[in-house]
This record gives C-alpha cells, sequence and structure tokens, in this order.
C-alpha cells in the first residue's frame, strides 16, 4: 500500500524529516507517535503534499505509484486521504456541497458514475448517524463557525463518505474531549477493513485506547528510533519519551506481531 | 450583466464602460437592480432607485470581478423619499491579478421619508496579494426614524482553503471556483436559475489562471 523509504523532508528552511522508513500494508493501523517537533505533522504534509514542505530525498511510492511525483488532488483521487489537525474553515461554501464535489471527483477517477443529489443524501446519512453529527452541520460552511470537535469529526465524517484505501489522521484527538474522542475513534473503527490503511499520528496514548494499531512507531528528530507491536504505546505512557534517547535507532520496517485478533476495538 | 472586451493581459486595448441607470418606485413599487460585471478595462457603473412612492421598495444586487489590470467601481444610489420606504444592497467584489474594485454607493434618506429603512452589505474577496479592494458607503440620513445598517468584510483566499480542497480531490481551479460562488451565493439565488448557471461560468472564465 504505502512504501516509505529514507524520506526526508524540509519545511521552510528547516530540515525536519532525515530519513523515514515505514511499510504499510493493506488493512493495517500503524500509529506515529512522538513528542512535539519530532516531524509527525510533517510527515503526514509530506504524504498528501502539502506546499512549504519540501521533500529533499528518499521515496514514497502509493500502490506502485511514485507519490511524490503526483499533485494533492492526484494522491486524494487515488485514495489517500489526510485528517487535518486544523481542518480549514471556508467561509460562503456548503459543507455538503463540497463534500459532493469531491466524492464525485474521486468517483469519476475510479471510473464509478457521479451520484446525484439523492444518491448522495442516502449516503450522507447514513454516514452522518455513524459520527453521530448534526444534520444541520450539512448545511453550514465548511468548518465556519464549528467548534474543535465538531471540526475533528467533520474530517472523519468526510474520511467516511470518500472511502479512501489510505487515511492519515493527524492528530484527531487533539481538542476532543472523552465523549467525542469515543465517537469519532468509533467512526474510526467502523471504517477499518482490510483493504483500508491507517496511519494515525497522535502525541497521546489516549487515543489509542479507542482506535487499537497494529503498529506503533515512535517518532524522534525526524527519524522512527523505535517499532513495536500496540504495547510500546503503553510503554511510552508509563516511560514518557526520554527513555529513548539511550536507546540506538533500529530498522522501522515493521518487525512486531501482527494483532488483528486483538484489536477487535 | 456585462462582459465588454477588458483588453489584453495589461489591459490595453480594453473597453470603458460607464452606466448610470435611474428607477423611480412609486407607492408600492419595487425596483431590482441585479448586475454581473466582468468584463471592460474600467467599469464605472451606478444603476439607482428613487423611492418616491411611500412604502416603495429598492434592490441592488451585484456581482464584479476584476482580473489583471481590470478596474471596477461601481454601486448604487438609494434615494428614500416616500415614507417607510425599504432598501436592500448586496454587493460583492472579487479582485484578482492586479485588479481593483471599488463599492461606492450613496444611502440618502430625505425629510419625508419617516420610518425608512436601509441594510447594505459590501463584501470583497482578495484572490493572490497584488489586487485591492475598497468601500465607499456614503449614507446622508435627513430625519430621526429612520433605520441604516451597513456591513462589510474583507477576505482573501487562503492557500490553506485551496490545499484542503485539493486533499479532497478537487482541482485548483475547481477550488477557486468553489469558493467564489459560496462568495456570491446571496446575489446568485437572485438570479433566474439559467442565468445563474451563466453567470457561474463566466466568473470561472474571467478568473481562469489567476491562482498557481
Amino acid at each position: 500500500m504505502l512504501e516509505i523509504r529514507n524520506l526526508q523532508a524540509k519545511a521552510g528552511d528547516r530540515q525536519i524529516l532525515n530519513g523515514i522508513d515505514l511499510t504499510v500494508s493493506p488493512g493495517e493501523v500503524h500509529a506515529i507517535m512522538g513528542p512535539n517537533g519530532s516531524g509527525k505533522s510533517t510527515l503526514a504534509g509530506a504524504l498528501a503534499g502539502r506546499d512549504g514542505i519540501e521533500v529533499t530525498g528518499g521515496s514514497a511510492t502509493f500502490k506502485g505509484q511514485d507519490l511524490l511525483e503526483l499533485e494533492p488532488e492526484e494522491r486524494a483521487r487515488e485514495g489517500l486521504f489526510l485528517a487535518f489537525q486544523y481542518p480549514v474553515e471556508i467561509p460562503g461554501v456548503n459543507n455538503a456541497y463540497l463534500l459532493k464535489a469531491a466524492l464525485n471527483e474521486v468517483r469519476k477517477h475510479r471510473g464509478q458514475p457521479e451520484l446525484d443529489a439523492m444518491d448522495f443524501m442516502t449516503l450522507v446519512r447514513k454516514r452522518m448517524s455513524l459520527l453521530e453529527m448534526d444534520d444541520a452541520l450539512l448545511n453550514r460552511p465548511v468548518n465556519d463557525g464549528f467548534s474543535g470537535g465538531e471540526k475533528k469529526r467533520n474530517e472523519i465524517f468526510q474520511l467516511a463518505v470518500l472511502e479512501p484505501t489510505l487515511a492519515i489522521l493527524d492528530e484527531t484527538d487533539s481538542g476532543l474531549d472523552i465523549d467525542a474522542l469515543k465517537t469519532v475513534a468509533g467512526g474510526v473503527n467502523a471504517m477499518r477493513s482490510p483493504e483500508r490503511s491507517m496511519v494515525v499520528v497522535t502525541h497521546y496514548q489516549r487515543l489509542l485506547h479507542y482506535i487499537v494499531p497494529d503498529f506503533v512507531h515512535v517518532l524522534a528528530r525526524g527519524r522512527i528510533v523505535k517499532s513495536g507491536g500496540k504495547e510500546l504505546a503503553l510503554e511510552l505512557e508509563e516511560k514518557g519519551y526520554g527513555w529513548l534517547d539511550a536507546e540506538p535507532a533500529r530498522p522501522a520496517v515493521a518487525s512486531g506481531v501482527s494483532l488483528h485478533e486483538t484489536s477487535t476495538a | 450583466m456585462q462582459n465588454w472586451y477588458p483588453g489584453d493581459k495589461d489591459g490595453k486595448g480594453g473597453i470603458y464602460n460607464f452606466v448610470t441607470k435611474r428607477g423611480k418606485a412609486l407607492a408600492n413599487a419595487k425596483v431590482t437592480w441585479t448586475q454581473v460585471e466582468t468584463g471592460s478595462a474600467i467599469t464605472w457603473k451606478y444603476p439607482s432607485c428613487i423611492l418616491q412612492g411611500d412604502n416603495s421598495v429598492g434592490e441592488f444586487y451585484s456581482v464584479a470581478v476584476t482580473n489583471n489590470r481590470q478596474q471596477a467601481d461601481t454601486g448604487t444610489k438609494m434615494v428614500h423619499l416616500g415614507r417607510n420606504t425599504r432598501s436592500t444592497i448586496v454587493s460583492k467584489g472579487i479582485s484578482a491579478g492586479h485588479g481593483q474594485n471599488t463599492y461606492r454607493g450613496l444611502v440618502r434618506i430625505g425629510k419625508g421619508a419617516r420610518g425608512a429603512r436601509n441594510f447594505s452589505q459590501c463584501d470583497s474577496l482578495l484572490i493572490g496579494d497584488r489586487c485591492g479592494a475598497h468601500t465607499f458607503p456614503y449614507l446622508e440620513v435627513k430625519n430621526t426614524s429612520s433605520q441604516v445598517e451597513h456591513e462589510a468584510s474583507t477576505s482573501k483566499i487562503g492557500e490553506d482553503q485551496i490545499f484542503y480542497c485539493r486533499q479532497r480531490g478537487l482541482s485548483t481551479e475547481d477550488a477557486v471556483n468553489l469558493i467564489v460562488n459560496g462568495f456570491c451565493k446571496e446575489v446568485f439565488r437572485e438570479l433566474p436559475m439559467e442565468f445563474a448557471v451563466e453567470a457561474q461560468k463566466l466568473l470561472s472564465v474571467s478568473l481562469e489562471g489567476s491562482v498557481g
């Protein structure tokens, strides 16, 4: 699904990523953890093709294609979805309208017929109940005046409608209270499938109680310094990120045991 | 809807368009102006309403787009003479490239226009960092029983908004069109449906290549 080899990137003038290696296979959920400034969001941004993040070395392939050659919208149409850490407000643009345009772009790319308004609404209502979203959010401008929790819910709602093959969740848990966290995690879990992979970027272990990952990677100073199964997250919670400085860097190609059997959260 | 030749990229050879129109409303009558301005090198256009009769109503809905070196200076005059006259002004200016957009309007409430009301809303949208938007609302109120409101806003299409749309699968141009159409919604919904569709298309053609 996704193969990252020795990826290096700059954000502005600063070198942030210093050689990331990561392999994500279909159906797997990978958590990327790390202290502030370790490069988590830069990695997410580099994969999505965000302006201002310049890839300076290495490679990333997505479903066999050179990901870095593709425009951001081509990556999206191929099935790469980024749930934003800070969802952007677009005043005046109806939430449902953006989503319908996005869905039809994706469908066109897949060679499926475009959905008309009726079929679109049927799909949307099904997905909304998943996130326990208020109907009114559909007809409000994109993220405009949404609370922090509503914005994050809206991101996962878009994920549920667009049905990407690779979802990258960038600190989706930040700014969520415990109830909203459970709802959002429930939405994400409902989207787990053998064909869909997820990369969950988070600062805290808390989210991983609800979205149980198959693999956990720790990012520090722009490198993956440790990889393991879900128990690594627990270890981190106990010891903090400090103890990792003493450990030698290990290759990140996932060597952990698959935890599929135990991860039916 | 006016789409005169705007000239080349530097505005050379473009048409200058100067328009004044007035509508007079007698008792209980209504005059509505709806305009979509996309052309001309320079536009000066001020369709106005004389609200002479009691309870008459005046409306002005405008979308003006400037790209490259275009300049648009447009607005309306709402002259309230009769009692309980009402007027609404909604003006949307979109500036791209080196374009300059000006709203210039007068709301005059005469001595005898008791209970008159006006609401004005002027919104400007900037695309890029070399364009400009200007708003000159003139308000003259000659009695104490009238109510005049003016709201104005200026916003810019941000790179983060465009990236957000692209991450969802839209091209840059579709993203700009989506944001611009959302911005103009209040005016477009005053147009007949077929016409609104044409107006949207014209806008997207006028703004082609303005980003990226």
